[in-house]
């Protein structure tokens, strides 16, 4: 009896796997059903189909700040994933829920504080480098926008 | 007063601990004088003491100190004794072991003639070895000696006489090869050690026998439970006590170590090799006679050695040509004749002769250090004579040493030598004549050593028989050389009379009998057939005497009297050497090759094994985190692998 | 909808952590809040006084303990014993000797020097966590706090590309590792029905597991986890390059704080919950034991870097220290306990020296450089060479009683091949410290084969000790006061407590009792 519960319980794990490996083959199959049957030319692989034809790769670098930012966002993304369960039995928990959400949030708190104050979300180059640079004007924002590619590479 | 007896060690410790220290900076004389100084320390305050246990000897218990005897009646086995407790040593398990100084009539008695014969020759020795360029080194050893020497005499068991016994074997070995850039020294101390080492080999079997069955090696304690000894085990412990004193006291069979030992400084033959540390031997019997006494067997074999020691030694004595070596032979001799005192129970008379031998040899080999100084080292009898005229006082002083050790009354080799030969004739007549050959060829030879030294033509001067220059103007020793002699001198004329045989109130053999508790063998025989032993030694010192003067008188050398069989020892070590010296080179060099290769091989093998090891073991660790995830999950795989084994077992 | 119970909390078993990671969350926000870096000074300060703090804490909890027995909160998922004590204390101290250490060190390579004591703080506390958690998730939690901020202390010398390299390796392993723990976790679960420790054990006691596959692989994937955490063989080979590549007062700190946590996680798991499966895992640990014990030595002696060689060094310990789980005795525990306590000590005053020698940009690590040390640096060689006898197991010092207590512990459990082995491998490491010694004590005057960069085994016989080429001196970083002072603490711990134990083997004694 014991052993038939247990497979009740796993069942829907089961069926959402046969569903997952059902959705992705079912994919691939009404895709070809589906795409025209053509064999694609050189200009159809290209990245762009229109305009110029690139003669170089594109550039594919660019500021590692991005990942920063996109990790800083999942660190409060978490954030929020813990706070609506929290939400939601905030009256049973009382002040002890409070409490210890607040310490939550304010530790994280603390550290994007501390984030910011290292330059994670400001753009351009770093602090160091803004220092002793001209006044912001258009040919300062090149000249900034160098320095922070250069660093970028050193880094 | 017995509370200072550890003074006795402390200075001589003392004096060497301080010439190691600032000797070099002292130079000669003063470290030579600080050594002396040191010596004559320890000498008085052994008197000091020895008149303690003379005091208690006669109140029979020492008021206000541990009396050994106090459980037992007055008079009993332990009276007399005073065990002094420094501090405790090992103290593991079920074993203890103290650092504890016996204090008894015997022992007192070998530290005031042990003390006072050293700081004579410590005198002597400023002069002797005068210029020597180790003149520092040379008091540092002798000092360290007289410690190792007083803890062998005076340590309360055996395991701090073994202490003493191999410091004692050490300072040997380093005072033997004093002149070590000299290959004959260098090697004559080799011999000595490794000769030695032999019998200490019986010395720690005597040591494990008698734990084993007694569970003590305080000599108090076995004393006390000597009783329980079986007669089987008795015999083994005497048996390895036998070859322990033939090691240190030159007996058959490692007794050839102790003619090559004399190419040491003459001091230090006197000293070690004569009078003192080669009678460490008989004193350790005499010490145990406890377990001695309860073995016949032992005993037997005991006066055996002895006896066989002294004679063939005696034989070997008449053909010597080098004065020391000569000397040497007649100490092995002498040391026989103390052994066969101690087999024949008679341990008084073998310390009495101690006492007295170390008086007369000790001054012989001055003499005779005297001798060689005068004539620049030279050794050779063959080119002595006539000493009289150039050196009188040590020809007067010799001249006394050589009665004494011939037997002649009324010096003291007559009356030690004749309490023996008393003891043996109650023992055993066959013995007794044995030992009386024996007596007669210590006169021979004595005599002729000293006709072809001091009497003859004066063949110095001429030029040697390979060639040495003559000597011109030998001239008489130093005072400090001469005082020596004469004090030795006077202890050997007149030394007999600490123990004349007739007086039975007082005397050594009265104080030491305490310790000893034997009926004195000499008792036994009645008071003419004495008086007959004692005629018959004094008849065999002056013959033998006589005998030398007819063969000897005026010869420098009589091939025919000196046959290479006793020059060579009865071709003892040639015997060794093929019995033993070339089955164990030949076994030693396969040995080698074992060593070399299987030993070697396997060390260096392992070393190899390792590093390669570690070689392919950082080959592995190539640096890629793939391999490194690899490694995890083949772990990983390995743990669920051996999992599911055990599911499934 | 049921009422939440909200399970009750003691802080006061939670102090010592709390102390650490308030302190370096306030840390960080008086860092951020300020116009200027934040003086080294403040944060060395705060983080020795964080230190102090969470000692005194703990000897409080220790008073506690030994007068009112150990307990647990927060629902069971936290306990007071003496093994978390232990922790506490062996952390906090670690946690003020790394600051001292760590103080010149900064200064010199220019870094952030909030930025290492926050981290370092993080990380301590996340070994406290470890050290008290009696739920499988929380042990988690611990090691992942422990971990990562572990893994931004490797990589804090941005200008050394093996410290990057190292971070990113032991990121990308121990993510690894932690997945695999996390699945064991939940295997044991799904077996056991529970993450606490102690209703595993009592689970696992009161029932007989017809089908153990489950649990089996459970704890097989959990001592995975801890095997890798504590670098014991094959779990190991991240351990050299993250050594060699973090600073080395990182090094020192990982050496002391994250095995500590790990081993007492370790400890705990298997004995609160999983000492009646004790016959089936105590094999598969043996075996690692001896692998580690063997590997670490061995390997050891082959390395030029003398980080590398500690690092290996630091494996053959967690070999030693591992014979405490695999007997899981008493004695084996006082035993780890004990070793764990002094290990650390003498890690962090190994690395201290270390940091001081590797010059101005902590480079030079080769031991080559070495060379004729005793003569340039008489004192900072005499406290290596003794330090590094020390770790050898050199009688008086705190480190033949380690190996002696670990050892003994093994043979009175009956595993007497294992001490002997354990023992020749013992052997076998000493000759990687001192061939240290020699080659700081042999001068210039030894001759020197010519090196050629050819593998090992080609280069004459016996010149495992002196093939080192001649040195290149750099200009030398003095000791600084700070670092001093934690070299002699370490120093002095390791040589007062080999002469006179008593008082460390009691407390790691009565540790070792009062295990909940």
């Amino acid at each position: 009896m014991v052993e038939q519960k247990a497979v009740d319980t796993y069942l829907p794990v089961l069926l959402l796997l046969i569903v997952g490996i059902l959705f992705a083959s079912l994919s691939f199959v009404a895709s070809g059903l589906l795409a025209p049957r053509k064999k694609p030319t050189a200009a159809k692989l290209a990245p762009y189909e229109c305009g110029i034809v690139p003669d170089r790769e594109p550039p594919t670098r660019f500021p590692v700040r991005f990942y920063l930012v996109a990790m800083i966002f999942i660190i409060f993304d978490i954030e929020i994933v813990f706070m609506y369960p929290f939400a939601v039995v905030f009256r049973q928990l009382h002040t002890f829920g409070l409490v210890e959400v607040l310490t939550f949030s304010v530790t994280i708190f603390v550290a994007l504080l501390f984030l910011v104050s290292n330059g994670a979300l400001s753009w351009g180059p770093a602090k160091i480098l803004t220092k002793g640079m001209p006044s912001r004007t258009s040919d300062s924002t090149i000249v900034r926008i160098s320095a922070a590619t250069s660093t970028e590479q050193a880094a | 007063m017995l509370h200072a007896a550890y003074l006795i060690i402390a200075f001589p410790l003392l004096g060497s601990l301080l010439l190691m220290t600032f000797g070099r900076r002292l130079g000669e004389p003063v470290a030579g004088w600080l050594g002396t100084a040191a010596i004559t320390a320890s000498f008085v305050v052994a008197v000091v003491v020895f008149f303690g246990v003379l005091h208690a000897h006669q109140t029979d218990c020492i008021p206000g100190l541990l009396c050994q005897g106090s459980p037992i009646a007055p008079g009993s086995l332990l009276n007399d004794q005073f065990v002094q407790h420094l501090f405790n040593w090992v103290n593991v398990g079920g074993f203890h072991a103290n650092v504890d100084l016996l204090v008894d009539p015997l022992s007192i008695t070998m530290c005031l003639f042990i003390t006072g014969i050293s700081a004579m020759i410590h005198l002597y020795s400023i002069a002797y070895m005068h210029g020597e360029e180790d003149f520092t080194k040379f008091f540092i050893y002798l000092n360290l000696f007289v410690t190792s020497m007083l803890i062998l005499v005076l340590g309360g068991n055996l395991l701090l006489t073994f202490i003493g016994w191999e410091g004692v074997g050490v300072c040997s070995y380093w005072l033997v090869s004093y002149y070590f850039q000299k290959d004959s020294a260098a090697s004559a101390g080799k011999k000595a050690f490794i000769y030695n080492r032999v019998g200490d080999v019986g010395f720690l079997l005597a040591i494990f026998i008698l734990y084993s069955q007694l569970h003590t090696v305080s000599y108090v304690e076995i004393f006390q439970r000597a009783g329980h000894l079986s007669p089987l085990w008795a015999t083994m412990a005497v048996l390895a006590l036998v070859l322990a004193a033939s090691g240190k006291s030159a007996q058959i069979p490692l007794f050839n170590w102790l003619p090559d030992a004399m190419e040491g400084p003459t001091p230090v033959s006197a000293l070690i090799h004569a009078a003192t540390m080669v009678t460490a031997g008989v004193y350790l019997l005499c010490r145990l006679h406890g377990v001695v006494n309860l073995s016949s067997t032992g005993q037997g074999v005991i006066c055996g050695v002895g006896l066989a020691t002294a004679f063939v030694a005696a034989t070997v004595a008449t053909s010597q040509s080098d004065i020391k070596k000569g000397l040497a032979f007649s100490t092995v001799s002498q040391i026989g004749f103390m052994v066969l005192a101690v087999g024949t129970k008679n341990y008084e008379a073998a310390i009495f002769l101690m006492v007295a031998h170390a008086f007369f040899k000790a001054l012989l080999f001055l003499g005779s250090g005297s001798v060689i100084h005068a004539l620049d080292g030279e050794q050779e009898m063959v080119r002595m004579g006539g000493l009289r005229k150039v050196l009188p006082w040590t020809f007067g002083t010799f001249m006394i040493g050589w009665l004494a050790i011939a037997g002649v009354p009324p010096f003291a080799g007559f009356f030690a030598k004749g309490s023996v030969l008393d003891g043996v004739f109650a023992k055993s007549p066959v013995l007794w004549a044995l030992a009386l050959l024996t007596a007669l060829l210590t006169a021979y030879y004595m005599s002729r050593l000293f006709y072809l030294t001091f009497t003859g033509e004066e063949r110095f001067t001429a030029v040697g028989p390979n060639g040495e220059p003559g000597i011109e103007h030998p001239h008489e020793s130093p005072w400090h050389m001469r005082f020596p002699l004469v004090v030795l001198a006077i202890l050997s004329a007149a030394g007999g009379a600490i123990d004349l045989p007739w007086v039975h109130t007082w005397g050594l053999d009265t104080f030491l009998n305490p310790v000893f508790l034997t009926t004195t063998p000499a008792a036994t025989n009645s008071g003419s057939t004495q008086l007959f032993l004692a005629i018959a030694d004094a008849v065999v010192a002056v013959a033998g005497i006589g005998l030398a003067w007819v063969l000897w008188r005026g010869k420098a050398a009589r091939p025919e009297l000196t046959p290479a069989f006793l020059k060579r020892v009865w071709f003892w070590d040639d015997a060794y050497d093929a019995v033993i010296g070339r089955p164990a080179t030949a076994l030693s060099k396969a040995a080698a090759i074992v060593d070399d290769e299987v030993i070697d091989g396997a060390v260096l093998g392992t070393a190899t094994l390792v590093r390669r090891g570690a070689d392919q073991l950082r080959k592995a660790q190539d640096g890629y985190v793939r391999t490194y995830a690899l490694s995890i999950a083949a772990g990983m795989a390995a743990f669920l692998i051996y999992l599911v084994t055990r599911v499934f077992s | 909808m049921n009422p939440i119970t909200v399970p009750s909390i003691s802080y006061f078993t939670m102090a010592p952590m709390l102390v650490l990671f308030v302190g370096s969350v306030l840390l960080m926000a008086a860092a951020s809040l300020l116009r200027h870096r934040l003086p080294e000074v403040v944060s060395t300060a705060t983080s020795v006084l964080l230190g102090l703090g969470a000692l005194v804490v703990s000897i409080l909890q220790w008073d506690h303990l030994i007068r009112h027995g150990s307990s647990s909160t927060v629902a069971g998922a936290l306990v007071l014993d003496g093994f978390s004590v232990f922790v506490n204390i062996t952390v906090s101290c670690a946690v003020i000797l790394t600051a001292l250490v760590a103080h010149d060190y900064l200064a010199r390579l220019k870094f952030d020097s909030a930025e290492f004591h926050i981290l370092a703080l993080l990380s301590a506390s996340g070994a406290l966590i470890m050290g008290a958690a009696n739920d499988l998730v929380v042990v988690f939690l611990g090691l992942e706090i422990l971990s990562i901020a572990l893994y931004v202390l490797v990589a804090l010398n941005r200008k050394n590309e093996k410290s990057a390299e190292g971070a990113l390796k032991y990121f990308v392993l121990g993510g690894f590792s932690s997945a695999v723990f996390v699945y064991g976790i939940a295997l044991t679960y799904g077996a056991t029905g529970s993450t606490n420790l102690a209703k595993m054990g009592t689970y696992l006691s009161a029932n007989v597991v017809h089908r153990p596959g489950l649990l089996l692989a459970g704890i097989g994937l959990l001592a995975v986890g801890f095997c890798f955490k504590i670098a014991a063989v094959p779990f190991h080979m991240w351990t050299p390059d993250v050594y060699e590549g973090a600073p080395t007062p990182v090094t020192g700190f990982m050496a002391a704080v994250a095995k500590v946590g790990g081993f007492v996680a370790f400890l705990r798991v298997f004995e609160t919950a999983f000492s009646t499966q004790q016959s089936t895992w105590a094999p598969l640990l043996y075996t690692v034991a001896l692998l580690t014990t063997f590997i670490g030595a061995t390997s050891a002696i082959a390395q030029h870097n003398v980080k590398r060689m500690l690092a290996y060094s630091s494996i053959n310990h967690a070999g030693f220290i591992l014979l405490g789980v695999v007997v899981l005795t008493k004695a084996g525990f006082a035993g780890s306990l004990y070793y764990l306590f002094t290990y650390s000590v003498m890690a962090i005053g190994t690395f201290a020296l270390l940091g001081v020698l590797g010059g101005a940009r902590d480079e030079d690590h080769d031991l080559t450089s070495y060379r004729g040390l005793a003569k340039r640096r008489p004192g900072v060689a005499l406290s290596l060479a003794l330090l590094l006898l020390a770790q050898a197991g050199m009688p008086f010092t705190t480190g033949f009683l380690a190996k002696f207590g670990v050892i003994e512990a093994t043979v009175a459990h009956g595993e007497i091949p294992l001490a002997l082995l354990a023992m020749v491998s013992a052997t076998i490491s000493a000759v990687a410290y001192l061939r240290v010694g020699i080659v700081m004590y042999a001068t210039h005057d030894v001759p020197t084969p010519v090196s050629d960069g050819s593998s090992f085994k080609d280069r004459a016989e016996g010149s495992l000790l002196l093939e080192v080429e001649p040195v290149a001196t750099t200009h030398e970083v003095p000791v600084a006061p700070t670092t001093g002072l934690a070299i002699g603490i370490c120093l002095a711990v390791t040589f007062y407590f080999g002469i006179a134990p008593g008082a460390l083997l009691d407390f790691a004694r009565q540790a070792a009792q009062l295990l909940r």
